[in-house]
Parts: structure tokens; C-alpha cells; sequence
């Protein structure tokens, strides 16, 4: 069977889970402090920053580094449950399909729900920054280009930790460990994209882009440059590790 | 010719042996009822066949192939229903069976034929997890029966339904050789129920099996052991209560 | 009695083993921030453990937050997944002695984390700090509040999973709550009075603001009332299911 019919299949299982709402009210919660506080955002501290930028990165602050990654968590919850809850993965086991096929198909559908917020970000985004420039007579609104190669780029960078979350879900039998590993995972990013090894930690990824969009709006503040090695190579190899590894283990958790 | 065949097959949990040195002979186009009571080991073997389950030990062929290098183009023959039924709650049952309709590259056509053969089609809009025992229980024969497989597995497959469902499936399950000339499994803790749907008969306690033969051969038996040959649900009895004295269980 | 089978209950569920882990985590959390950083604090002026706490305190609070979430997710799944909820209301218990019994697991476990929390912070003054003193009535005072102030979101998460059979739903709410949260400005004192909010005060800082009292009694009163909205889904519930 066909990959994309697959992918679907899987798309389809998900339908009124409303996860939708999950997606779509954290990017909102994030925009209204915004619009509201606009104002700060000319009070910037001796920070070389334009008040645009600012709005910009200190919008999107909150979630790369918690709303992401957080989503991912639920999103893994949401995809093992569904299979879970009324046993539809033994129905699964017991079709002609390979596993691999399943379980990679699970994963993009994970990576798709990430995307559709994506989307949604980059569209609440321009509506609060119209707002914003209406209440504050001052032109807060991004050059389109810019916002949405930054966001992609942001959303880009998750998906090693979407492979990493994934991997928990799938190793990790008991619900209340895949769940707390990841939520726990997300608390220390903030530190670990300081230190060195910073490129080993997946969950830090769309928070040190960000770090260096905001390095590069107010110089000084954080590097500009990108360090693409050892972060590239490390980051392909961590993301193809976890779903090997995910791949190999799916479905005979039940087999045993 | 034998459609299905296992070959000592066994499986342990830790200390715990559910089915041991097994040898079934499952032959094309009969309905072959798998007897015992709960706990005998009936779900395991059914489970080793749809290879959810590793076997221990011994091996198994279905329709010549082997698990684990034929695993897709076994599983692309066999029909199955394990258990309690398996299914998606957040959908209906029509998109429930559209999934499984999909997976198996079936026409659009099979699943009102799968819906209308368990008698489900009023209630195929409905949302799966509202739908009563019963309707799950169809619901999940449904999904075995769709596209008609030419083998079947059916672990107790009239559990939960009313006396009339029981007889509709009854008479479905033994109907389906000579329809679509498929070989069906099916397992029951009641004699009278695999009496009525049964070819052959395998007779199944704590893994062990005790008996394999056609049902004549099963009263020939109970004749010459003394019993009743009328009353086969006393000759399975008897037969489980010798067995367990015998082992001490 | 109650309480004891609900302890029973979360028997291989993993629930005990994770909030020990986070206890753990979150302990050696301020240890190896001092080892770090040692000298960033040691310089700074004032009680060592304030400045310990003010360091830390949010950074363990959130480890907190989400294994109470975690926690209350996992309690009602275990309920919902194979209907055991179901067999509970017919039998002759109260279901609202069965929600309390959870919350009392919840909040002795709590207690049992924020006391070495605690201690393991006056450690690190007593360790780094040539001026810390150790005070064992001051620990007991910092846990109570401490652990007084997470009552709240403990029982709003609770009444939370028992209200969605979806365990994901429940999670997505409670995460959403701690986001929510952390982009609002923390020092807005009414802000900072609600669930999921108020575990990250400090005795410290409320005292300096003379607001013990007020804030005390503003925990007692939403854990109350959250409770009391148990009690009203309880007595309603079979309205709408």
C-alpha cells in the first residue's frame, strides 16, 4: 500500500480529537500579552532593538521555548492514545501493513500537526501586529519574507525533537513517563542553549534560532552567527537515531 | 489439504505456560471450532497466527507461508476479530471500517457489503464508542468479514450478542464456507455453540490439546469412553475434568 | 480506607516512581546551579537562602507544576482507560471521598517533594554560604507555605482530569494553564494569586509585601472552592454523559 494513503489512514484516525483547538488557543494566549503590553516594546533598555523586532522576537520568545516543544508532548499523547484507548493497534497489527510504514506515518503526522501551527502563528502574528500598529501609531508589521522564512526556520528546527518525543512515546510504555520525560526535557532548555553542548539537546533548537534572530536585531545581545557544525551533522543524526530506533520498537511493545 | 498447520507450537510467560506443543491441522474450507475453556490458551494460539504474539517455540504455516518473512502477505488473507473488539472510538463505524477498507486496497462497494452481512447499516453513521456490546461486537466481525478473506479467525465471536444476534452470526459463520469458499477458526467455551457452526473440532485445556477430529469422531469417542453420545457438552466436561486430574490442576 | 485503595490504585501505574524523579531532578536542580555558579550568588548581599530561593525556586516550582499535572492526568486515565470508573460509581462509595482521597495522595507527595526542596536549598547555603545559619523552624514554616500555595492547582487539575475522559485533553489544558502563565507578567500581585501562578511566590517575597495572610487565605478559599465545583460535577454529571 502506498505511503500517502497511509499517512491518510492516520490523518484520518485523528478526526474530532480537537486537537485543532490545542493548536490553535496557546498562539492565541500568546499574542493578546503582546498587543496589550505594545507599548514596552519602544522602552527597550539601552537594547539596540527596533520596537518592531522586538514585538517580533519577544512575541515568539514564549513559544519556542515552551508552546513548541509542549504541543509536541500532547500531540504524542493525542496520536499513542488514540491507538490505545479502544485497542485499535491490535486491529492495526492484524492488517497487512508493515509496521515501519505505521510508525513513520505516525511521525509525520506529528510533524504536520506542528506545521498547521506554524501557520496559524504566522497568521495571528500579522493580526497583532496590525493591531498593535493601529492602538500605537507606530508600524509594527514585518516584511512578509522575513517573518515567514524566521517562523519556518523556527518550526524546521522542532523536528529532531518531534523525532525525540516520538521515540519516548514508543519506548517508553507507561504514560506518565513518555509524558513527564518530555515535559521535563523542555524546563532546562532555556539553560543548556548557554552552555556548549548545547547542539546535543533537541528541545533548545527553535529557542537558540530565535536567540540568534534576536542577536542579529540588537547586536551584542546574542551571537548572530548560526554554528552549523557540530549543530547540523548532530541534529540529522539524532533525528534519523530516534526514529530508527522508534521504528524498530513500534508495535512489539504488544507483541511480547 | 491443511490451510493452516502448527508444529509444536508453545508459549511461555515467565512460569507461566499458555499453550504448549501444539499441533493443529486446519483444513481448507471447513469451519474448524477451537473448544475450551477460559484460559486454555485459545486467544494465544489465535494471537501467535496473527503474529501479534512471538511463539516461545515450534513454528506455524499458513497457507504454506511463515511468519515472520510472510508476515504482510499472511496477514494480506486472514480476516480477523481478537478479543474484545479493536477499533477507533472517535470515528463511526462506516470510517472505522473505511481505514481497514483502505489498508486491504478493497472497492468502496465492500463496506456496505461487510455492514449489511453483521447487520450494522442503520447504525453506520453512529460514533463507534456509542454504540452498545452488541453493535461492537459487529462492528468488529465487520472488519473481519470485509472483502471476504478466504481465511478467518474469530476469537468468540458471538460473546456479548442477544439470542437472536447469536443466531444470525451462527448461521453466518457456517454459511461462509461454501459462499466464499474461505476456512474459518473459531474459538467458544460452549460445546453447543461450535457444535452448531464446527467441520472439526479441536478441544483446547491449560494449552494442551486433548482432542482433534470431526464431530463424529469427538461422539465415536464419548461412545466408547461411555457417554452419552447425545450429550457432547458432558463429554467435553468430562473429558476437561479427566485432564485436570490427571496433571493435578 | 478509601485513601488506601486509591493508593492501591496507582499501584504500577508509574506514579509514585515519577514523582520521586522529579523530586529528585528538581533537588539537584539548585546543586548543580551552584556548582556553576557559585560565586554570581555568594556575592550577592542578604539571607542565603532567599537569594537561593529567588534563584531557583521557579525553575523547581515548574518541575512541581508539571508532575502535579502529569500526576492528576494519570490518576483519572487509570479510571477512564479500562472503565474502572465505572465499576467505582456503583458501587456503595461516594465519589466525591474517592476525588478527595486522590487529592490527599497528591498533596502528602507534594508536601513530602517541596519539604526536601526545602532542605536541599538550606543545604546549599549552609554549603556555600560562610554566614547561613540552619534553622529547622524556618524549614517547616517555608514548606508549609510553600506547599499551602500549590494546593489550588493541585485540585484545579484534578477537577480537571476527572472532568475530560480524554487523558490528552486534560494534559493540554493543565500545559496550556503553565504557558499562559509564564508569558503574563509575574509581578502583578492579582495575577499572581491564581492557580498555576501562585506556586511560584515565595515566602520571602510575600512577607516583604506583608501579603502572608491575604495570600494564605486566598489558597485555602480557591482549593475549597474547586473542590465544591467537584462536588456540583458530581451531582450533575449524570445530566450530561
Amino acid at each position: 500500500m502506498k505511503f500517502l494513503s497511509l499517512l491518510f489512514i492516520e490523518l484520518k484516525k485523528i478526526r474530532r480529537s480537537k486537537i485543532l483547538l490545542i493548536l490553535i488557543i496557546p498562539v492565541i494566549i500568546m499574542w493578546i500579552p503582546s498587543i496589550v503590553n505594545a507599548s514596552m516594546n519602544f522602552d527597550v533598555h539601552d537594547i539596540p532593538i527596533t520596537p518592531e523586532n522586538n514585538f517580533f522576537i519577544q512575541g515568539f520568545m514564549g513559544m519556542t521555548w515552551f508552546m513548541i516543544p509542549a504541543t509536541l508532548v500532547i500531540a504524542t499523547v493525542l496520536l499513542t492514545q488514540t491507538e490505545q484507548s479502544q485497542n485499535g493497534i491490535l486491529k492495526m497489527l492484524s492488517l497487512p501493513v508493515s509496521t515501519i510504514r505505521l510508525c513513520l506515518a505516525k511521525f509525520i503526522v506529528l510533524v504536520l500537526l506542528t506545521i498547521l501551527q506554524m501557520l496559524f502563528c504566522i497568521i495571528t502574528y500579522y493580526a497583532s501586529a496590525i493591531i498593535a500598529s493601529q492602538l500605537q501609531d507606530y508600524n509594527f508589521v514585518l516584511n512578509p519574507l522575513f517573518v515567514c522564512t524566521n517562523v519556518l526556520t523556527l518550526y524546521l528546527a522542532a523536528i529532531p525533537m518531534a523525532a525525540v518525543f516520538w521515540m519516548l512515546s514508543v519506548l517508553v510504555k507507561t504514560p506518565i513517563f513518555s509524558v513527564g520525560l518530555g515535559l521535563a526535557s523542555i524546563v532546562p532548555s532555556v539553560l543548556i542553549i548557554n552552555t556548549k553542548l548545547w547542539f546535543a539537546y533537541p528541545m533548545s533548537y527553535p529557542f537558540y534560532l530565535l536567540m540568534i534572530q534576536y542577536g542579529k536585531a540588537a547586536t551584542g545581545i546574542y551571537s548572530s552567527q548560526i554554528d552549523w557544525f557540530p549543530w547540523f551533522p548532530v541534529s540529522i543524526l539524532i533525528t534519523i537515531l530516534a526514529l530508527i530506533l522508534s521504528c524498530i520498537r513500534f508495535g512489539t511493545l504488544k507483541k511480547r | 489439504m491443511n490451510m493452516i498447520e502448527t508444529h509444536n507450537l508453545t508459549k511461555v510467560y515467565g512460569d507461566f505456560t499458555a499453550v504448549s506443543n501444539l499441533n493443529l491441522h486446519i483444513q481448507k474450507g471447513r469451519v474448524y471450532g477451537f473448544l475450551g475453556p477460559n484460559g486454555a490458551g485459545k486467544s494465544t494460539t489465535m494471537k501467535m497466527l496473527l503474529g501479534l504474539t512471538y511463539p516461545t517455540s515450534g513454528s506455524f504455516t499458513i497457507n504454506q507461508k511463515k511468519y515472520p518473512q510472510d508476515r504482510i502477505s499472511i496477514l494480506k488473507e486472514i480476516g480477523s476479530f481478537i478479543e474484545s473488539p479493536a477499533f477507533y472510538g472517535n470515528l463511526t463505524g462506516e470510517e472505522n471500517l473505511d481505514i481497514i477498507r483502505k489498508i486491504l486496497g478493497l472497492p468502496q462497494s465492500s463496506i456496505n457489503d461487510a455492514l449489511e452481512m453483521v447487520g450494522l447499516i442503520p447504525y453506520r453513521k453512529k460514533l463507534a464508542k456509542k454504540y452498545s456490546l452488541g453493535m461492537k461486537q459487529r462492528l468488529g466481525l465487520a472488519g473481519a468479514l470485509i472483502g471476504q478473506p478466504p481465511i478467518l479467525i474469530l476469537d468468540e465471536p458471538t460473546n456479548g450478542l442477544d439470542p437472536v444476534g447469536i443466531h444470525e452470526i451462527r448461521t453466518l459463520i457456517k454459511s461462509l464456507p461454501q459462499k466464499y469458499n474461505c476456512t474459518v477458526l473459531v474459538s467458544s467455551h460452549l460445546l453447543p455453540e461450535i457444535e452448531r457452526m464446527a467441520d472439526d473440532i479441536g478441544i483446547l485445556n491449560h494449552g494442551h490439546l486433548l482432542f482433534e477430529g470431526t464431530l463424529d469422531e469427538l461422539r465415536m469417542r464419548a461412545r466408547t469412553a461411555g457417554y452419552s453420545a447425545n450429550n457432547l457438552e458432558d463429554t467435553f466436561l468430562a473429558m476437561i475434568d479427566a485432564d485436570n486430574q490427571q496433571k493435578g490442576w | 480506607m478509601l485513601f488506601l485503595l486509591e493508593a492501591k490504585k496507582i499501584k504500577h501505574t508509574g506514579y509514585l516512581a515519577a514523582f520521586l524523579l522529579s523530586g529528585i531532578i528538581s533537588c539537584i536542580f539548585p546543586i548543580i546551579h551552584m556548582l556553576v555558579r557559585a560565586e554570581t550568588f555568594t556575592s550577592l548581599p542578604g539571607n542565603p537562602y532567599v537569594i537561593l530561593i529567588n534563584a531557583n525556586w521557579k525553575m523547581m516550582t515548574m518541575f512541581n507544576i508539571l508532575i502535579v499535572i502529569c500526576g492528576a492526568c494519570i490518576m483519572y486515565h487509570t479510571e477512564y482507560a479500562n472503565s474502572g470508573m465505572l465499576k467505582m460509581v456503583t458501587l456503595p462509595v461516594n465519589s466525591i471521598h474517592l476525588f478527595f482521597s486522590k487529592f490527599l495522595i497528591t498533596a502528602l507527595l507534594l508536601a513530602g517533594i517541596i519539604f526536601s526542596q526545602i532542605t536541599v536549598l538550606v543545604g546549599c547555603a549552609l554549603h556555600w554560604f560562610p554566614n547561613a545559619s540552619f534553622d529547622f523552624i524556618s524549614i517547616l514554616k517555608n514548606t508549609g507555605f510553600q506547599w499551602l500555595i500549590f494546593l489550588p492547582t493541585a485540585m484545579l487539575m484534578l477537577f480537571l482530569s476527572s472532568v475530560c475522559k480524554n487523558m490528552w485533553i486534560s494534559l493540554g489544558i493543565g500545559i496550556i494553564m503553565v504557558f499562559t502563565v509564564s508569558i503574563f507578567p509575574q509581578d502583578n500581585f492579582v495575577v499572581s494569586l491564581f492557580p498555576f501562578c501562585s506556586p511560584y511566590q515565595t515566602l520571602a517575597v510575600v512577607d516583604e509585601n506583608s501579603h502572608t495572610q491575604f495570600f494564605c487565605m486566598s489558597c485555602i478559599i480557591q482549593t475549597v472552592l474547586f473542590y465544591l465545583a467537584e462536588v456540583l460535577y458530581l451531582k450533575t454529571r449524570r445530566s450530561f454523559t
